[in-house]
């Protein structure tokens, strides 16, 4: 706990030295603004809680594996990674406070993504309260426990930035943030169900509508529980890819 | 120990090959030798990151491989140069942050980290950001954070690189003021001044292989075969018979008018000296070879083959 912490407290300082790790808050708002002309010419005002939860997952997303990435690599260039890894403190206890730390900012692109919305003469409501809050705290939980198993094969890759770049879109895709994983290849619907973003997405957008929420329960179970796999997976990936690094003498190998 | 790094498309390259070292608890243990010879590797084994091909390494007889949770908290690592701060980060934060990792409780992290900066010099510029900091201060910096988990066994890799005399000279009396406290200080260097002035033993390492483990002193008389007679008002006739004495590898005059005589056998210094004394000569001088002399006898002179 006192590694998570350690990693949580210098992440809020990485911010005020990094401020390049928070380019979704000006990022999410164009995205806003993007799919809010895409609908509003289309006429499909329907879609409006598309429009307002897919910024805000792209934002949180692109926070936990580009940070989880960049974390990485920060560590690499700056020469401190192996200084981390023979510390006493757990190395992925470490990453999952910082990312975590990253991932609860992201929360901030909620506010800003309605406000676009706002300006477009849309109003978000919500319209289950709870179920929307509880969704939102476990997404942000399994987010993180996801960005975890992504930094452990970052600690593999050298270049851990590009790999994180282009390992965001897949992810928007199989997660059916913008569009429905209905609408997918019927082959891509089994993968995009073990994405806790299809779930996570479908149950924020649910909350938005004024029906009633079929099986909350059991598709909140669902998001945790496939994030506490990510969780878990990438905890024991990091110590065996550590393990590996060890061996082959790449850990700090730029 | 063994250590083989096996790059991809590319040849093995044999790090560490068959170093067997011993170091005493409280002693201050300099490794010198040139780039390339294994140094950063032994200690990056000794300090966890690191797995060796074959044998096994102890700390405080702890396992480094099998027992990495019981070695960490009693090591402290100082790597020289640039890397290894976070330079948009302030000293404090730098040394908070790492009090943090080694499990301190915030009173203590507080109290540690305010200690160390005065012990450093660093107090009036805690809140400064590295990155503004001199190469000098950097380091004390980076030895600061290296005593953070109040480390029983400190490994120093080359932590006076770049250094100026002055600085390197300030940082020289902080590892004497460590050994004073009784930690156990693993020193890497190429610096044969530094080796001398703060170590208690040496070990020569080049090739991945120690060459060889003394005192500074000793370690120079390990090659006083290697000895200097330097004489003065010699006639040449005698200069010439000592030039054809076996065991007398070199007799060359010097700027001062004096004549150097090199010899590379032992025993050969005690047959020129009666030479010398037996024709009446008695301004001579014999002297050892420093450190450095050793070092290039001993590793040869290579210019930058590595």
């Amino acid at each position: 706990m006192r590694a998570f912490l350690a990693g949580a407290r210098i992440q809020l300082a990485f911010f005020r030295a990094y401020p390049d790790a928070l380019i979704p808050f000006f990022t999410a708002p164009m995205f806003s603004v993007i799919f809010q002309l895409i609908f509003h010419h289309a006429g499909r005002t329907d879609l409006t809680g598309y429009a307002a939860i897919a910024p805000v997952f792209i934002a949180l997303w692109w926070m936990a594996l580009f940070n989880s990435g960049w974390t990485i690599t920060i560590e690499r260039w700056n020469g401190t990674i192996e200084l981390l890894v023979a510390a006493p403190a757990s190395f992925a206890a470490v990453i999952f406070g910082r990312i975590t730390t990253t991932t609860l900012a992201g929360v901030v692109s909620f506010g800003e993504t309605w406000v676009i919305a706002r300006l477009f003469g849309t109003t978000v409501t919500i319209e289950h309260a709870w179920e929307f809050v509880a969704t939102i705290v476990v997404t942000l939980a399994a987010m993180a426990g996801t960005a975890v198993a992504m930094a452990s094969l970052f600690v593999l890759a050298r270049n851990a930035v590009t790999f994180s770049n282009s390992a965001s879109f897949p992810f928007y895709v199989l997660g059916g943030i913008l569009v429905p994983v209905s609408l997918l290849p019927a082959w891509i619907r089994p993968v995009s169900s073990i994405v806790f973003l299809s779930w996570s997405a479908d149950l924020l957008r649910a909350g938005l509508r004024p029906a009633p929420i079929h099986h909350f329960a059991f598709r909140l179970g669902m998001v945790g529980l496939l994030g506490a796999c990510g969780l878990g997976l990438g905890m024991y990936a990091m110590r065996v890819i550590l393990t590996r690094v060890r061996g082959s003498g790449e850990l700090g190998t730029t | 120990m063994r250590r083989v790094f096996t790059p991809r498309k590319r040849e093995p390259v044999t790090a560490l090959d068959g170093v067997s070292l011993s170091i005493p608890a409280g002693e201050v243990h300099g490794l010198l030798g040139p780039n390339g010879a294994g140094k950063t590797t032994l200690v990056k084994i000794l300090s966890t990151v690191l797995l060796p091909t074959s044998g096994r390494a102890l700390v405080c007889g702890h396992d480094v491989v099998a027992a990495t949770k019981s070695v960490r908290p009693l090591i402290g690592i100082v790597f020289g140069g640039e890397r290894g701060l976070y330079t948009r980060l302030s000293a404090r934060q730098n040394l908070e942050y790492w009090g943090a990792l080694y499990r301190l409780s915030g009173v203590q992290i507080k109290e540690r980290s305010a200690a160390l900066l005065e012990r450093v010099g660093l107090t009036d510029r805690a809140d400064q950001r590295v990155e503004e900091f001199s190469r000098g201060m950097k380091q004390r910096l980076h030895l600061a954070r290296g005593l953070m988990g109040d480390a029983r066994v400190l490994f120093l890799d080359e932590p006076t690189t770049g250094m100026d005399p002055l600085a390197a000279r300030e940082f020289r009396t902080l590892i004497g003021e460590l050994k004073g406290e009784g930690r156990t200080i693993l020193l890497t260097t190429h610096d044969m001044v530094e080796a001398e002035t703060v170590c208690d033993r040496v070990s020569l390492i080049d090739r991945g292989r120690i060459l060889a483990t003394e005192t500074p002193r000793s370690l120079g008389t390990l090659i006083s075969r290697f000895q200097r007679i330097d004489v003065e008002g010699a006639p040449p006739e005698l200069l010439a018979a000592i030039e054809r004495t076996p065991g007398v590898s070199s007799v060359s005059l010097q700027p001062d008018g004096s004549t150097r005589v090199e010899v590379n056998e032992e025993g050969a210094t005690g047959t020129v000296l009666r030479l010398l004394v037996d024709a009446g000569v008695t301004s001579v001088r014999t002297s050892l070879p420093g450190l450095e002399e050793v070092y290039v006898q001993v590793i040869g002179e290579r210019g930058l083959t590595i």
